[in-house]
């Protein structure tokens, strides 16, 4: 116990992490002076250095200087301040745009969680040609989306296309899967589902692997039942990987481009414009550098603090 | 004990403060403006240009730019830029300096550069054309459509119109007619839909421009547009507010299927080669892309609207020069060449665009295309540019064309559910955004 409540003072104030010095090691010194032997491995650091300057910050720092610009591709314009957040923070679109990409989102990450994560407990039981099943399942997330897009587009697009034919059939109408809005959104969220819940399952898997069997025997012997086995044991045993998925599909659905661009373009209407699809158009269709970028820089900055909240959850949950 | 510096030991200020230097250097370096100055022969000038066709195009183009051969003069290299991204990649060459000399591209590519202060005006070119006579060859208004204050953008060597086309054995099956006017057009949708084929087919798919170019074309059909003749955005008018509601109206009928609001370009050819579409704009090549061999596909003459106007849209594709261009001598050397030697690409079929030229329409293999010679003759004298009718195009041209407001209008029409005026006040608030 004394243990625990050391480590996360120490945690608290954020000195040591992973692979800290230890309560043994003194402080360094601060000196201000790098020796011979650190200024040589710095030296030969420096072209790495210089790579990542020129393909993050320097991109970083070039777009962050386009945002706050009224300009084109070629030339920056301008300086006009907030003006763009201003105008797209009062933008009916945007709005509608980061309404779908919270909708998306949410089905993206626990659409997929859910299904991969029934999948995976699925297949922790003895079926013949298990294998086989989970060669066959990973398929949505190994096809490049451009591939699967293009075939439910072909599937589902046009009166004439296998499923509403299928369901003429049936007798259940003519439904317009990318034509009506909400009929729209809810075909990218499931796309969505179908193309990820591999990537949960894989992630599930290994999770569940890890677990010890003889803890589920000391839960049946004081009489858990499966679903007490699995909310009360299971579940708090693999929290980590669980928000680690969840961190990764939340960032995999946000940025997400290739799955509305390719399916609905956004539309019908605007239905299920991302806020990624309406920041590319706005730079690349509409020409305008500034509100594109400051688009997307508003877009990163809702990530990053989605992001924070999920890693303080892993962090939680490692401490519990 | 690692922490004790050595007397000659780097501050770690003054550590950064190198790396700064040093990362600092590649970088002006990559922003340092091109080269120029005088080009001799040896040096290779870079021509890009965009796949107007099949891949036989691009093999006759570079041919003919392999061709070219003037004494003293640079020779050029031959470049297909992807339509993808295409504006990002002419944009980022130009900004450093990398881009062509000569290019073709978008249709308001040029307007959109020229701006900018990155296209080399044709104007002398041109005055070097009408001395040597083949400026006259170019049919009427298409130099013309390139023409801005301060001159001449690019020059034109094809045309792309918006066609109506219908296919004969579906309207037979009806028993309709070729519609002529509006009224007959809805006449024949509707017989059309009791056999379930479409009778104005439309892409309104989100990113594609099919659908707001045809609804376009019925504001031309109809005497309207989106500017004034001063060029001003202006299109609240009664005419565009009546065109919205006749298609409004095709909606309504059925005659515009429901789900074409989502439809890519490939969905609706699929649909016209499977029988599900009798009627609708095109463009000029959809019996080529159809394959039609059997004169089952053909062009309509124009409709006539309910003023008695007619019109449609046209987009005149050019080829520009620019001012980063290593010598504007051998730029304006090389453009006449190929302009005047671009017969082979339809003399080889390997292009099936309007041209632009009376000698290349007076060819016998374009003579042979009885579509292609009914639309330079019916269509080609009452085509208008995106900018009618106003006689200059203008950068804004491009945001306009390439932009998200006219096919979400377009969807918004296509949904049926917001009225005519209120689409195009909407329309008329996005587009001041852009322009």
């Amino acid at each position: 116990m004394t243990s625990t409540v050391t480590t996360r003072s120490r945690w608290g104030r954020g000195g040591v992490g992973l692979g800290g010095r230890g309560a043994a090691t003194p402080p360094p010194v601060r000196t201000g002076r790098l020796s011979m032997n650190k200024f040589v491995l710095l030296l030969m650091a420096l072209p790495s250095l210089l790579v990542i300057l020129l393909i993050n910050v320097y991109p970083l720092l070039y777009a962050a200087n386009q945002s706050v610009r009224q300009g084109s591709l070629i030339d920056a314009g301008p300086l006009v301040g907030s003006d763009n957040f201003t105008d797209v923070l009062t933008d009916k679109m945007f709005w509608e745009a980061a309404g779908f990409t919270l909708v998306f989102t949410l089905v993206g990450v626990f659409g997929s969680w859910v299904v991969g994560f029934a999948i995976a407990l699925a297949l922790r039981t003895k079926i013949p040609a298990a294998g086989v099943f989970k060669v066959l399942l990973l398929l949505p997330w190994v096809i490049p989306v451009v591939s699967s897009a293009m075939a439910w587009n072909w599937l589902i697009a046009t009166p004439t296309s296998p499923i509403p034919l299928m369901f003429e059939a049936l007798g259940l109408g003519h439904p317009l899967f990318l034509a009506d809005p909400s009929l729209a959104m809810v075909t990218v969220c499931v796309f969505k589902v179908w193309i990820s819940f591999p990537f949960m399952m894989l992630m599930m898997s290994s999770a569940l692997a890890g677990v010890d069997e003889s803890v589920y025997e000391a839960g049946r012997m004081d009489g858990a039942s499966r679903w007490q086995q699995l909310t009360q044991l299971t579940l708090p045993m693999i929290a980590r990987p669980i928000y680690i998925s969840w961190i990764l599909m939340t960032i995999f659905c946000v940025n997400d481009f290739t799955t509305v661009y390719l399916l609905t373009g956004g539309g019908p209407v605007g239905a299920t414009n991302t806020l990624l699809v309406l920041a590319y158009r706005t730079v690349f269709q509409d020409m305008r550098t500034g509100p594109g970028v400051a688009i997307a820089f508003l877009m990163t900055f809702v990530l990053v603090v989605i992001s924070v909240f999920l890693y303080r959850q892993i962090r939680k949950s490692s401490l519990q | 004990m690692e922490n004790i510096i050595p007397p000659s030991g780097l501050s770690r200020r003054g550590f950064l403060g190198i790396a700064g230097v040093a990362a600092t250097i590649p970088l002006l370096a990559a922003c340092a403006p091109g080269a120029s100055g005088t080009v001799d022969a040896n040096t290779v000038l870079k021509f890009w240009d965009m796949p107007w066709g099949a891949p036989k195009y691009s093999d006759t183009a570079a041919e003919i730019v392999k061709g070219y051969s003037q004494s003293g003069m640079p020779s050029w290299s031959y470049q297909t830029i992807q339509w993808n991204n295409f504006y990002q990649t002419f944009s980022s060459a130009i900004a450093s300096n990398t881009g062509p000399a000569v290019s073709g591209g978008g249709g308001f590519q040029a307007f959109q550069f020229a701006e900018l202060g990155k296209i080399a005006y044709a104007d002398n070119l041109i005055e070097t054309m009408k001395k040597s006579g083949s400026y006259d060859d170019f049919l009427p208004g298409t130099i013309d459509s390139m023409k801005t204050a301060k001159g001449y953008v690019a020059m034109p060597w094809a045309m792309d119109l918006r066609v109506f086309w219908y296919k004969k054995s579906l309207l037979e099956k009806a028993g309709a007619e070729v519609p002529t006017d509006w009224d007959s057009l809805v006449t024949t949708g509707k017989a059309l839909r009791k056999i379930g084929v479409s009778g104005f087919g439309i892409a309104g798919g989100s990113g594609y421009n099919h659908a707001p170019q045809a609804i376009i074309t019925m504001m031309l059909n109809n005497n309207g547009g989106l500017f004034d003749k001063d060029g001003k955005l202006d299109c609240v008018t009664d005419r565009n507010i009546e065109a919205v509601e006749f298609v409004k109206q095709l909606v309504a009928e059925n005659i515009i299927d429901p789900g074409m609001i989502s439809y890519s370009m490939d969905n609706l050819v699929s649909q016209w080669a499977e029988d599900k579409v009798g009627f609708g704009v095109h463009e000029p090549g959809l019996a080529l892309q159809l394959g039609d061999t059997t004169g089952d596909v053909l062009v309509s003459s124009p409709l006539t609207g309910p003023h008695g106007d007619q019109g449609t849209l046209m987009f005149v594709n050019n080829i520009m020069m620019y001012t980063n261009s290593p010598s504007q001598e051998a730029s304006e050397s090389f453009l006449e060449y190929y302009l005047d030697n671009m017969i082979t690409l339809w003399k080889d079929d390997a292009v099936s665009r309007i041209p632009v030229r009376q000698s290349i329409v007076d060819l016998p293999i374009f003579q042979e295309n009885a579509q292609f010679v009914k639309i330079v003759k019916e269509y080609q004298p009452i085509a208008k540019s995106y900018a009618y009718p106003a006689s200059s195009g203008f950068a804004g041209l491009a945001a306009v064309d390439g932009g998200m407001q006219l096919w979400q209008f377009a969807q918004t029409v296509l949904e049926g559910k917001t009225d005519a005026k209120k689409s195009l006040e909407s329309l008329s608030t996005e587009l001041a955004k852009v322009l």
